[in-house]
């Protein structure tokens, strides 16, 4: 933005008077004076002090000290992108199809902008280069550090036309402020890709969206700004760049007790019990103490998700997408609330806030359908992926899930999922001709998978584990929620619940009933009978 | 007319008390069973346990005072004259028959009522009492004894019985009635006192007027 | 019951696919998070229960904003926002506000200077537009 001189010069001078405003009524005393928790000050440091021109010359600085930390993140997730499931699979970003924007694959310089890395964009990616690694979207605490869509994770240094001959402006971004106020991660950096998971901000986990920037303590007690303050890495305890608890991995059940200081940790960090331990209520309360071996504390703990006044999806049908309205562009619908729920590059969406999770077992294990697994179009929706769990294998609980169904592009001939070459300045990529064939076909030849030249449309689902969005202890779950009959857990089976009539022997309340009714009938008939013999004898 | 007195007073408190916490089990139980909403679940269920150990509580000094005053005898089930009773109830009480059965302070129920009280004693009770503490002490139990039958099972046992328990309360209700008057029962669980018809007491007795 | 901001301020931070210009003088900052914290609790609070609707800081520009927080005539001139950033302000409402709470004891200046950071950056035209949807 370019302010007329005369302008700038104002803005200039006001700042400066009301800084020395500010330094007029007082100095800071000494003892609200912060104290500095960090032993550097990095805006001190030579190194940084240069005018960088891309984010590797930020990063070779930042090696420069931190010696070890490009290493440390090549192992991990975030870098790589890919996760090797127990069952021997190859999961992870890169390789999983999700039913929301559905691949990474063949639309990296787009998908890439959330790695934590420059210039992923094919896959002929440098994954050794340790100046790809972006130090800076972790650690930016300025809040300005950006990086635009479509170039492949760089930033932007210089004012930058994108799409090329659209006359839209990238505008240039300023490292050097951002790299001399570096720090530990806050929700601010984790957000910036977590929070818009999907495409758009809460789209995918339902439980994580920019309202958790600065959320008060009614949408979560961990990460409420007025109180406890946590940041992502208060759970997500982080040592050497390794973050624990990804989805990937999950602790569906943790039998350990709260990680005590000065004990060596092994369980996971993140689940509620390695700080709570296993028995978290008071004595007053200590029934529901009994319900941990078969309810996991989300359960119960969050009513619901998408409280923060921002709206995740809930379906998505692709099969629609590709219409034009009657001005032959490309169609957008809103609802009443102005949410989009139609563009013609997505399809239709469904909306919602205030979500009330769907429930099931879950023991950590999820199965995926990767490219390639043979599928069948059927009543059934395609699992896209699935939590596993019983009632009855001794290693699962009850877990609140986000279910997300949606209707996706596939090959049904070959019966597997489809690559969808969605995103690019080229002829074959769906957000420019709207064409599925074309479409499908780059993508599945980006992976050297086979395609039969038809699309089809199948219906497929997903399920997320709700775990954020914590509600105070008042707006917990009560009892009647899932002690009743058509409650929270109708569907959960495979578990006696009390007072859910799906449970009752109805041959017992049969009996039961019809016995006392019995014994009340006998009283009544017997009685009558005495009133009347003694009525006649009066 | 004459009196006997047959009912102690830990005896009618006992009596009383019992009632009042098997109502307030029945009425809390069922709807923690889901048969209707009336207190909320989480009141019910909590005094459901509540009233559950008083009258447990209430059992071991029952149970210890039958046996240090021999009341127990008053329960053992005998075959005399019971066809005489159920002949009574099914006719006799209907046509002002005499009752075949005298109260006396050493013999206070009649046949029937020692069967059927032996019976809430030895079967309904005892099945009560166990499947509400395995209820209770499930989770305590699961993991080491309890794997097998499940919450379900003990849930079943828990429900049969109180569904015999209700029959029984009924039944028992409607029974009290059937002294020489209505209340007549009623008036002697109550004071402790029974009014005897006019013929001789073998047991000392008070005259009153 | 504590009540949620819902739909008032979800400061979007619209981070990706957004890019802009850095204003510099990082040094001379306040720290926009807390300004963020004190501008959604308590400010919003206000503005969206009793003063019709929320006020986005990108509803305007950074000399807008720029020339609002000097003279500052909140409310049309009515009071001024010096007022409810103030410790006697604070104090008043720490009872039923957390965020006033928590900052009890923040120096007015200070606590004026995060603020200025917060609605300059969440400008129009700022590094990171904030909205209030
Ligand atoms: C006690 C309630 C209250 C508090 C607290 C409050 N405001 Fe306001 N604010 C108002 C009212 C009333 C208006 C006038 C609305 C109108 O005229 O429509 C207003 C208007 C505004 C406006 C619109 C321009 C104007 O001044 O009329 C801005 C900007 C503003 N407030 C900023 C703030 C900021 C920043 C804070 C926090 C430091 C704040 N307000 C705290 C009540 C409040």
């Amino acid at each position: 933005m370019q302010m007329p001189m005369h302008a700038a010069f104002r803005t200039i001078a006001v700042m400066a008077a009301m800084l020395m405003a500010a330094a007029a009524h007082g100095a800071p005393d000494a003892a609200s004076a912060q104290l500095l928790k960090s032993t550097s000050d990095h805006s001190k440091f030579k190194v940084l002090q240069q005018d960088f021109q891309s984010g590797p010359e930020v990063t070779k600085a930042c090696l420069s000290c931190h010696t070890e930390a490009a290493r440390q993140l090549q192992l991990t997730q975030h870098w790589k992108w890919e996760f090797l499931n127990p069952d021997g699979r190859r999961l992870g970003k890169k390789n999983v199809i999700n039913n929301f924007c559905t691949s990474v694959a063949s639309n990296y310089a787009y998908c890439t902008t959330c790695h934590i890395g420059y210039g992923w964009k094919d896959d002929q990616f440098d994954f050794t280069a340790q100046e790809n690694v972006d130090c800076l979207i972790c650690h930016d605490t300025t809040g300005n550090y950006r990086k635009p869509s479509g170039f492949a994770g760089n930033v932007v240094t210089r004012d930058t036309e994108f799409p090329p001959g659209s006359g839209k402006v990238v505008k240039a971004l300023k490292l050097r402020p951002i790299a001399q106020e570096v720090a530990k991660t806050s929700r601010d950096n984790c957000g910036a890709c977590h929070f818009f998971g999907g495409g758009g901000d809460g789209v995918k986990h339902g439980d994580l969206d920019s309202s958790l920037a600065s959320p008060d303590k009614a949408l979560d007690v961990h990460m409420d700004a007025t109180g406890n303050n946590f940041a992502c890495a208060t759970c997500h305890m982080t040592e050497g760049h390794q973050v624990p608890g990804s989805r990937y991995a999950p602790t569906a059940v943790d039998k350990g007790g709260a990680h005590l200081r000065g004990k060596e940790r092994t369980g996971n960090p993140t689940t509620c019990q390695s700080c709570h331990g296993q028995a978290p209520h008071k004595a007053n309360l200590a029934k529901l103490n009994d319900h941990t071996d078969k309810v996991a504390c989300q359960t119960c703990h969050i009513p619901a998700y998408a409280r923060g006044g921002i709206a995740t999806k809930m379906a998505w049908d692709w099969s629609t997408a590709g219409r034009m309205g009657p001005d032959g562009k490309p169609l957008v619908k809103t609802d009443a609330k102005g949410r989009v729920i139609y563009t013609a590059a997505k399809g239709h969406f469904v909306l919602a806030e205030n979500v009330v999770p769907e429930y099931a077992w879950f023991n950590g294990k999820v199965t995926y359908t990767l490219l390639g697994d043979r599928i069948e179009k059927s009543d059934q929706p395609t699992r896209i992926n699935h939590f596993e769990g019983s009632a009855s294998d001794g290693k699962s609980t009850i877990w609140p899930v986000k279910v997300f169904r949606g209707k996706q592009a596939y090959d049904p001939v070959n019966q597997t999922l489809a690559v969808l070459h969605m995103a690019g300045n080229d002829d074959t990529a769906f957000w420019t001709n709207f064409n599925w064939e074309k479409a499908v076909a780059a993508g599945m030849a980006s992976v050297g998978a086979p395609f039969s030249g038809q699309v089809d449309f199948v219906s497929t689902e997903s399920m997320w584990p709700i775990t954020h969005m914590v509600a105070p202890a008042q707006s917990a779950l009560k009892c009647r929620d899932c002690h009743a009959s058509d409650g929270r857990l109708e569907k959960v089976s495979g578990i006696y619940i009390p007072g859910r009539g799906s449970d009752h022997a109805t041959w017992l309340d049969g009996i039961g009933w019809a016995l006392a009714a019995l014994a009340l009938f006998g009283a009544l008939a017997h009685g009558s009978g005495r009133i009347f013999v003694s009525r006649r004898r009066t | 007319m004459a009196r006997v007195y047959i009912f102690k007073r830990f005896e009618r408190f006992w009596h009383w008390a019992q009632a009042a916490l098997v109502v307030a089990l029945l009425l809390t139980g069922f709807e923690v069973h889901g048969s209707y909403r009336l207190l909320g679940w989480e009141r019910a269920a909590s005094l459901h346990t509540s009233a559950a150990w008083l009258l447990i509580g209430l059992w071991l000094f029952a149970i210890f005072w039958h046996f240090t005053t021999g009341e127990w005898k008053q329960y053992i089930p005998t075959t005399e004259k019971v066809f005489a009773m159920l002949k009574y109830y099914l006719v006799g009480i209907f046509s002002d028959a005499p009752h075949p059965f005298r109260v006396t302070r050493l013999s206070k129920h009649n046949p029937l009522q020692r069967l059927a009280y032996l019976l809430v004693k030895v079967c309904i009770n005892p099945l009560i009492w166990v499947s509400g503490l395995l209820y209770l002490y499930y989770n305590e139990l699961g993991a080491t004894v309890f794997a097998g039958p499940g919450l379900g099972a003990i849930a079943l046992v828990h429900t049969a019985a109180a569904f015999l328990m209700l029959a029984f309360l009924i039944a028992h209700a409607y029974l009290a009635t059937t002294g020489h008057t209505p209340l007549a029962h009623v008036k002697a669980m109550i004071t402790g006192w029974e009014d005897l018809d006019d013929e001789p007491a073998h047991e000392p007795t008070r005259s009153h007027t | 019951m504590t009540k949620t901001v819902s739909p008032a301020c979800a400061v979007s931070l619209c981070l990706l696919g957004v890019a802009l210009h850095a204003i510099g003088a990082h040094a001379a900052d306040g720290d926009w998070k807390r300004g963020r914290v004190y501008y959604q609790k308590v400010c919003t609070d206000c503005h969206g229960a009793k003063a019709g609707g929320a006020i986005a800081p990108n509803s305007r520009s950074i000399k807008d904003w720029t020339a609002y927080l000097s003279a500052d005539r909140h409310a049309r001139g009515k009071d001024a926002l010096k007022k409810y950033v103030s410790r006697e302000y604070r104090a008043s409402i720490k009872g039923v506000n957390k965020a006033a709470e928590k900052y009890a004891d923040v120096p007015d200046e200070q606590l004026f200077n995060d603020i200025r950071s917060f609605m300059l950056k969440g400008a129009k035209d700022g590094d990171s537009p904030a909205s209030c949807t």
